[in-house]
């Protein structure tokens, strides 16, 4: 079998036109696409209230830390009817 | 960005080109109507990264369409792993695995259609360099100097490829004709 002759007849396939319709499916796709500009002034307020947010939440969390370790050991403590004295034998 | 005029003009020079070329490579209308599209969206968005200095805009659209359509039948691949995946979770449902796609090319006339889809399937199974090469060579009939070009490899690589693909099409026709 002589494979370039079978290669050949790819040949026979034709070259087909483009669907009309394709132009407009295009066009249509690009304007979807197309962004809309955001103004400098805009980004940069964006940008300042993302960081205030972040800031206000990082402060919130830290004070909510150090409470809470003091909290948690004293709950523990009396949850636990410990005593934090020498004694072996509450009397 | 390119304006309206232009990318009319572009798009009117090279619409037959693309839609064939994705219709060779995906071998339905439907896909190669999608391509086609994705395509000349590509075209509008990145015609400020096209450099005439490097290739002509022929090469340059060849070598988008052709990107296209091999990461479309990557991720149509993918898609089928994961659909045989979920098949095994699913088994009420018996659809059939069809690997190979449904030939609906319409530039094949219908006394043609048999011999020329058993080929088409054949082609279609190669890998991404050869069915390129023999894609571009073969059904587009570009000159293996300008294939090389689009495919951004030496003159040499083509006709390697090329002879590695004639190879393995052989191979299989034998294989499917029993011999």
């Amino acid at each position: 079998m002589n494979i370039d002759n079978k290669l050949d007849e790819l040949r026979r396939i034709k070259q087909v036109d483009a669907p009309p319709f394709l132009y407009t499916r295009i066009m249509q796709q690009i304007e979807n696409l197309a962004e809309i500009p955001v103004s400098i002034k805009w980004r940069w307020a964006y940008a300042a209230s993302a960081i205030l947010i972040l800031a206000l939440n990082l402060s919130i969390l830290l004070n909510q830390n150090i409470t809470d370790k003091n909290s948690s050991i004293e709950s523990v403590v009396s949850g636990m009817q410990l005593t934090n004295t020498n004694l072996l034998y509450n009397e | 960005m390119i304006d309206g005029n232009s990318f009319e003009e572009i798009y009117s020079q090279h619409k037959n080109l693309v839609y064939n070329l994705c219709l060779n490579y995906v071998l339905n209308t439907e896909d190669a109507q999608d391509m086609t599209q994705e395509v000349f969206v590509k075209v509008h968005q990145r015609y400020q990264q096209f450099n005439p200095a490097t290739a002509s805009l022929k090469t340059w659209i060849y070598q988008i369409a052709i990107n296209h359509c091999l990461d479309f039948l990557k991720s149509k691949k993918t898609s089928k792993r994961f659909g045989f995946i979920t098949s095994l979770f699913h088994q009420d449902t018996n659809e059939p695995k069809d690997i190979a796609p449904v030939i609906q090319h319409p530039g094949i006339a219908a006394e043609d259609k048999e011999g020329l889809d058993r080929l088409l399937l054949i082609i279609y199974s190669l890998p991404e360099n050869q069915k390129t090469a023999i894609i571009l060579v073969k059904m587009e009939d570009r000159p293996q100097r300008e294939v090389a070009e689009i495919m951004n490899i030496s003159i040499k690589a083509v006709e390697s490829l090329l002879q590695r693909a004639k190879q393995t099409i052989a191979k299989k026709i034998m294989e499917t004709e029993g011999l």
